[in-house]
């Protein structure tokens, strides 16, 4: 996959690119709209994560060129202000979603997985790693063949950690994608060992492989 | 009591002692003129008694006085000095006895001495007085009902300019717009308070609004370098070097870190509700988001063993749908946070008021405190901001809210318009 990452700030700039090119895609970065707009023109991105906090002005005009210069690459708006009115303008502008810092770099990757699917594949909607088959649509999961029954949160757990494959996870990023930032920290962390206790117990009984491995107190990982 | 009525108090107090006062020294005066006035005549008579016995060398006859009765009496003394005194005086027509003024003074008739003695009627002067009495008090009552007509309704036209800024500063609100109008009075006084009045009530609000901006760019601001330390974190513990104790320490860097980013987005949220920048107002069923809220809890409820038990009636409110989810969000919250292994919530929707009631801590809150920022429980480990956004919401929809303890259960209640 091939990114473009427009941000000003310079070690948050180093540390999406770094968590972003260890995949074996590639991540191009910027850190203003001038060089932003140059580098759309002349070359050709999946994913554009696009910062709309700008020393030379607001993101939205890079939106608004990507748009008007007819190009398809998905937009994820990155924002400082978690604003309704920043929210819809992006997407009204055409960006495919839109999240609010801090974020988790796990989330941030998460989003740009499930925006780059829909665009990328469209007619094809399925998702498969190590035997481990996610039709998208349907949201039904298969295991070598075999049905799988999962539970809402199971299924978006699994999505998560597909999405993060060979990455630690920690359980507050867990925590923040299956709850958001309402619930208590604490209380959930028991919830996210219960439901990745369960899922890891149905993927073994299919499978007959353990996905998960557990980091100490700080997360998983899955692979 | 009003100053206009300090005001009429005190001139109607001074106007009446001063004309009480001059009414006195007045029929004193004039008491003492028109007696004056009668001890002349009087003299004049006992010179025209004197006038005629040398005249006529015998005592005249009383016919001849008028209506002053005249008395003689013989008198061996030689000397007598002329006295005026008060005696009552019988009036010979209408038989009765009025006050009158007399004088005895000591004459010669052929050798033989007299006393004569003139009695006058003082009806005539008395009526005088009392007639000059009346017109006094006449002009006082007059003047006491002018000084309260002026007082009441000249005062009071006066004042109006103060009331209507009175009024103004009243309804003033940091948090509104509507800046407070100047008044056009000829009192010069009033203008300079009206006019301090509004360059006070326009600097607090430019003030104000400066906090708030001040507080929304401060969040802001903060949100970059939060997402650089969450980022760094995320990277840091794909380092699989790391011992135990450093994941133990990334660990308590993490949570802190996500209580600050929380603690920001409340702030962020206050100051939203502040201004009122959430205006998606729609119609809100209010069961329905109380029956959604109590699904997305279910596995907290579930893992507290808390039996939750509701009776909900229809209830449909016009708001924003984000803040009303806010709002159930944080009833559902503190009810669970608070609550106790194996306790009891209990949600009633009835009328306009909901009710969420929890069993917890056996003492009750501090009614006053609980709703203020950053105020928090003995063993709360929120934000502190979650009632007073709720308190913030409730003041924007003019809802009513409040928290009451009933033994063993603590309810916090909303009244919807």
């Amino acid at each position: 996959m091939k990114l473009l990452l427009i941000e000003d700030e310079q070690s948050l700039r180093e540390t999406i690119e770094k968590y972003f090119s260890e995949e074996g895609s590639m991540c191009e970065t910027c850190a203003d709209q001038q060089t932003a707009i140059q580098k759309i023109a002349v070359y050709n991105y999946d994913c554009i994560l696009l910062d709309i906090g700008l020393p030379d002005g607001d993101g939205f005009a890079v939106l608004d060129y990507v748009k008007s210069a007819g190009k398809n690459e998905c937009v994820l708006i990155i924002s400082a202000r978690n604003s309704l009115d920043d929210k819809i303008k992006g997407l009204n502008l055409g960006a495919d979603d839109y999240i609010t810092k801090p974020f988790h770099l796990a989330e941030l990757k998460a989003r740009l997985m499930a925006i780059f699917r829909r665009k990328a594949f469209d007619s094809n909607s399925s998702l498969n790693y190590n035997g481990v088959s996610v039709d998208l649509l349907g949201r039904t999961v298969t295991v070598n063949d075999k049905a799988m029954v999962l539970t809402r949160k199971e299924y978006d757990m699994l999505l998560y950690f597909i999405a993060n494959k060979g990455k630690v996870i920690s359980k507050n990023a867990i925590a923040e994608h299956l709850w958001g930032d309402e619930m208590d920290m604490l209380d959930s962390f028991d919830f996210i060992y219960t439901h990745i206790k369960n899922l890891r117990k149905k993927l073994m009984e299919l499978s007959g492989k353990d996905f998960f491995a557990t980091i100490y107190g700080v997360g998983y990982k899955f692979a | 009591m009003k100053l206009s009525a300090h005001y009429n108090k005190a001139s109607i107090i001074v106007s009446v002692s001063v004309l009480l006062i001059s009414g006195v020294v007045y029929y004193l005066i004039i008491n003492h003129i028109a007696r004056q006035q009668l001890d002349n005549d009087l003299s004049e008579e006992v010179e025209e008694v004197v006038d005629y016995v040398n005249h006529y060398q015998q005592l005249p006859k009383p016919i001849d006085f008028d209506e002053d009765v005249t008395t003689f009496a013989k008198t061996n003394a030689t000397k007598f000095s002329t006295v005026f005194f008060d005696t009552p005086y019988n009036n010979p027509k209408e038989k009765k006895s009025e006050a009158g003024r007399a004088v005895s003074a000591l004459i010669k008739v052929n050798g033989q001495g007299y006393i004569v003695t003139i009695v006058e009627s003082r009806e005539d002067t008395e009526y005088l007085i009392q007639i000059i009495s009346a017109i006094t008090l006449a002009l006082t009552a007059v003047l006491l009902c002018v000084l309260i007509i002026t007082n009441r309704f000249v005062l009071n036209g006066l004042w109006r300019p103060f009331y209507f800024l009175l009024q103004q500063v009243k309804k003033f609100n940091v948090a509104d717009t509507v800046k407070i109008r100047t008044i056009d009075s000829t009192v010069d006084e009033f203008k300079d308070l009206s006019d301090a009045v509004a360059k006070m009530s326009s600097r607090v609000t430019t003030e104000y609004q400066g906090l708030k901006t001040f507080t929304e760019n401060a969040s802001h601001e903060m949100m970059t370098p939060l997402a650089v330390i969450t980022s760094k974190l995320d990277m840091l513990i794909q380092d699989e070097k790391l011992s135990p104790e450093q994941y133990a320490q990334i660990t308590d860097i993490y949570s802190a870190a996500s209580r600050l980013s929380r603690l920001n987005q409340s702030l962020l949220l206050l100051v939203k509700i502040d201004n009122n920048l959430l205006k998606d107002t729609e119609k809100v069923n209010l069961r329905t988001v109380i029956l959604d809220k109590a699904q997305q809890f279910h596995e907290m409820l579930h893992n507290k063993h808390i039996e939750l038990d509701y009776k909900l009636d229809d209830l449909e409110i016009s708001a924003s749908k984000y803040l009303i989810d806010v709002l159930i969000n944080n009833l559902f919250s503190n009810a669970i946070r608070h609550n106790k292994n194996a306790g009891r919530i209990e949600i009633c929707l009835s009328g306009n008021k909901l009710c969420f009631q929890n069993t917890g801590d056996p003492a009750p809150l501090d009614q006053d405190a609980i709703f203020e920022r950053f105020y928090k429980g003995r063993n709360s480990d929120g934000t502190g901001l979650g009632l007073a956004i709720m308190k913030n919401i409730c003041t924007l929809y003019k809802f009513k809210i409040g928290y009451q303890f009933n033994p063993g259960m603590h309810c916090f209640w909303v009244e919807f318009d």
